[in-house]
């Protein structure tokens, strides 16, 4: 099984006043479907829009995004 | 029921992506029929004119059709692209480019065909032409439904 990006963006938006993806994508600069596409793990996002989202969540980056095996298939 | 969901769901540039689709799909089909017409029946016709003026009508329509998805969605249609939009743009251009390819050397193959003069020669690199720009379109699409 090969090694894939995930992340933890749900939760982290629910642990922040339930935070609509809307409102992280205004935040950041990017489109609604774009956060979903990272979100659901079809999409990896640039260094720097990874860096935006975990300055928005005041994280740090590893905290969101992890690098490792995951269940979930790419679609 | 379910359609319409989906075309709620669908981002301005998605929506976009189909407008030109099928603005570009009308106008290939019209384009199409115009060949038949004057390849198999001799019809008298200027090129020029029908070209110009089908082209025209198909440009409007898809204006027509981008400002009203844009009045539905102002704040996407005035957002610029995202670094992911970037991406499905460039993926789409770069498929469409050796559709584009394989149909220009198909073309100049053309000269080698007894019987065929320049009409079908010019015929032939349009119809390129419209493969690669339905072929960028149509990868468009499916890349924003599934992922960049």
């Amino acid at each position: 099984m090969g090694k894939t990006l995930q992340n933890n963006m749900r939760r982290l938006r629910f642990d922040h006043n339930e935070m609509t993806q809307q409102e992280l994508a205004d935040r950041i600069g990017v489109t609604r479907q774009t956060v979903n596409a990272i979100e659901l793990g079809k999409y990896s996002p640039s260094l720097e829009v990874a860096f935006q989202i975990a300055d928005v969540f005041g994280v740090p980056l590893d905290e969101v995004f992890q690098y490792g095996n995951s269940t979930r298939s790419r679609t | 029921m379910s359609s319409i969901f989906y075309i709620y769901s669908m981002s301005f540039r998605e929506k976009s992506a189909w407008i030109s689709f099928y603005c570009l799909g009308l106008f290939t089909i019209l384009w199409l029929t115009h060949v038949a017409r004057v390849e198999f029946f001799r019809a008298p016709d200027n090129p020029m004119l029908w070209f110009l003026g089908t082209l025209l009508a198909v440009t409007a329509l898809e204006i027509g059709l981008h400002v009203w998805v844009a009045i539905q969605s102002p704040r996407e249609a005035r957002t610029p692209k995202d670094e992911r939009e970037r991406l499905i743009d460039m993926k789409a251009s770069r498929v469409a480019f050796y559709v584009l390819l394989v149909g220009a050397f198909a073309s100049i193959g053309t000269i080698h065909i007894p019987g065929t003069n320049r009409f079908t020669m010019v015929q032939c690199l349009m119809g390129s032409i419209l493969t690669a720009l339905l072929t960028r379109f149509a990868t468009q699409i499916v890349l924003h439904r599934r992922d960049a």
